[in-house]
């Protein structure tokens, strides 16, 4: 336990938690170069397995307790930590076979499994993105997890389990550089802050958003009808449409909170979280398609939020939920067009010229119709639509995967048809609606050969090779 | 106008249509769910709860909802076509929803060809072509194996040679 001195930091390495203890195994690199994740990780794994083994206990001897009183209760205890202490056991076996390293080829490399062993490589020029987040518990121990995404269909995303914050950093940094192109002592690359969004903010803008805004007044109206009619049917349904909405909010308030934005020369960088801390960087050039909603009760603020595509992430997390991937929950326009302007340089959506849905797509779509319309020019194909929620969607020539046009039975009646330009699975759909029939037709082909060409000339595979 | 919304899914050098076989297919699907439907419908003489008149009014929809899908599935089938262009390919079906798919050949990352049970014995299968968005959906059903076979060769050759990253 002495203090070390300036000359004995290789004996400190493993001191991350701040106890001067060393636990046996930290920072172990084997003959190959072959690194392991940090020998705390089992531990972590089973402090976060304990709500799991108390719930399974309650489940299975709720009655039990009751009947026994203290004993009964310290069982139940006592059998939750033995869950516990099952599951560290259990990862400690993986954390003996987890080995982490970059092989000759460039590619990142994972060996884990116990039962079934699993070799896993990550194609670094396909990387889409590396995160690093801070769960709940892990962050009780100074931990912090690094998931790496490249582009494919399925198991293209990669969780490392745990390593110290400090460690996750620069192992995001190295698999950036790497994938840059760079050398991989390039070291953390800095960052300079963009934007920030306040929580006082974020909380009105939550609550402001129409469906949201909408469904309180519904239950304000329901109480107050209740109340009149003095009656208590309508309350029930009040709960509903009450509690549903608050909770989105309240949740999206949580995982949101504190988001800021960072520029690196890795890419942009976001911030974000109140339970658990996540990081995200968006490497140039990866972002698929653009959306600015503008919700009508955000408009005497000029707010708006910006949605992105970006490939294999943001579609599902890891368990299965659909997540919406933003660049930022809300902002005013000139800060959000800023941030856009850093992943689509020269992106000029007032300079283009609209094509505009024909008048008789009132009959269509009551509401929207004056908002219909399309544009595009060299780089990025555009498509607006709503009238209480304005929406504006954007996605480059070069990232267009293919194009739709559909005509259902009432756009047929009114000589209407909707194009659709692809995009890789995200929160953004590009969709051109109740144009012209002819025009949408035409607008499908030109789009085509448009995205045809643009491909041709991106290189933004490696995007900072020969730098 | 009502030549004007044909325009805007025709294709000037003509579709290559689908072969008829798919008709029978689908029809054949048809009559072996309607076996089903049949045993359904029979079952309801049988209860003695349900009133004969119902049971009689469940025979009549059942024949002419299959007289409507028999003639469907006929107009769905001619509906369906597809073309080759220089940089791209061309897709379409539909009668009451109709949709034209142009997926460029460089995007595809994916060319399957497919048949089921009833298509193997009729000899027909379906060319599936897959991109980077999971909303492309452009699926070519009825080609003869050799059609197929060559169809999925060349899209693959043309996407190799144009292919890029994401």
């Amino acid at each position: 336990m002495t203090l070390p001195g300036p000359g004995s930091s290789p004996s400190n390495v493993g001191d991350d938690l701040g106890l001067g203890v060393t636990l046996p195994g930290h920072g172990t690199v084997d003959a190959a170069g072959r690194r392991r994740v940090h020998p705390i990780s089992p531990l972590v794994h089973g402090v976060s397995a304990l709500p799991v083994g108390f719930i399974i206990v309650i489940a299975f001897s709720f009655g039990m307790v009751e009947k026994l009183g203290p004993v009964g209760l310290l069982v139940a205890v006592s059998l939750a930590v033995l869950f516990g202490v099952l599951v560290t056991a259990w990862k400690y076996l993986a954390w003996r076979n987890t080995w982490y390293w970059f092989d000759d080829d460039g590619d990142f490399r994972v060996d884990s499994g116990v039962l079934t062993r699993q070799q896993r490589r990550l194609q670094l020029s396909r990387l889409q993105s590396v995160d690093v987040a801070q769960p709940l518990v892990a962050r009780f121990f100074s931990m912090a997890e690094v998931t790496v995404e490249v582009a494919g269909t399925q198991d293209s995303r990669l969780k490392l389990q745990f390593l110290t914050l400090d460690e996750a950093r620069a192992l995001r940094s190295e698999i950036l550089a790497r994938a840059a192109g760079l050398r991989h002592d390039a070291g953390e690359a800095p960052e300079a802050p963009i934007a920030s969004v306040t929580p006082r903010d974020l909380a009105v803008s939550l609550l402001l958003r129409s469906v949201t805004a909408g469904l309180l007044l519904v239950t304000i109206l329901i109480v107050f009808v209740t109340v009149l009619s003095s009656g208590w049917g309508g309350l029930g349904i009040a709960l509903i449409t009450g509690g549903l909405p608050i909770l989105i909010v309240i949740t999206e308030f949580i995982k949101y909170f504190n988001f800021t934005v960072a520029q690196s020369p890795d890419g942009l960088r976001m911030r974000f979280g109140l339970a658990k801390t996540e990081t995200r960087t968006v490497p140039p050039g990866r972002v698929q398609a653009i959306e600015f909603v503008e919700p009508f009760l955000w408009r005497r603020w000029g707010w708006v939020r910006v949605r992105v595509n970006i490939a294999g992430v943001g579609h599902e997390d890891a368990n299965g939920n659909k997540e919406e991937t933003l660049l930022i929950p809300v902002a005013t326009r000139a800060v959000a067009e800023d941030l856009v302007q850093r992943v689509l340089p020269g992106l000029d959506i007032d300079g283009m010229a609209w094509h505009e849905a024909p008048e008789r797509s009132r009959r269509r779509a009551p509401i929207q119709w004056r908002r219909l319309a399309v544009a595009w020019d060299d780089s990025v194909f555009a498509a607006r639509s709503g009238r209480v929620t304005r929406r504006l969607t954007v996605i480059p020539h070069a990232r267009t995967q293919s194009v739709r046009v559909t005509q259902g039975p009432w756009e047929r009646a009114l000589d209407l048809a909707s194009v659709h330009v692809d995009s890789t699975p995200g929160p953004v759909r590009i969709t051109g609606r109740h144009l012209d029939a002819m025009t949408a037709r035409n607008v499908a082909d030109e789009q085509s050969v448009r995205a045809e060409q643009a491909r041709a000339e991106d290189h933004s595979i490696r995007w900072a090779e020969g730098e | 106008m009502a030549d004007r919304t044909k325009d805007a899914f025709t294709y000037a050098d003509g579709w290559t249509a689908v072969s008829p076989t798919l008709t029978r297919a689908r029809r054949l699907t048809l009559a072996l769910v309607y076996v089903l439907v049949i045993a359904a419908v029979a079952a309801l003489f049988w209860i003695p709860d349900v009133p004969v008149w119902v049971a009689w009014v469940a025979v009549g929809v059942a024949v002419v909802a299959f007289g409507w899908l028999w003639w469907l599935i006929g107009r769905r089938v001619r509906s369906f076509g597809y073309a080759e262009r220089g940089d791209d390919l061309l897709v379409s079906s539909g009668i009451m929803f109709r949709r034209l798919v142009i997926v460029p050949y460089g995007r595809m990352q994916l060319v399957d060809v497919k048949a089921g049970p009833i298509d193997r014995w009729l000899g027909i299968t379906t060319v599936q072509l897959h991109t980077a968005a999971a909303t492309t959906d452009a699926s070519i059903p009825g080609l003869e194996p050799d059609i197929a076979a060559g169809l999925r060769d060349r899209l693959a050759r043309r996407g190799e040679q144009r292919s890029a990253g994401l």
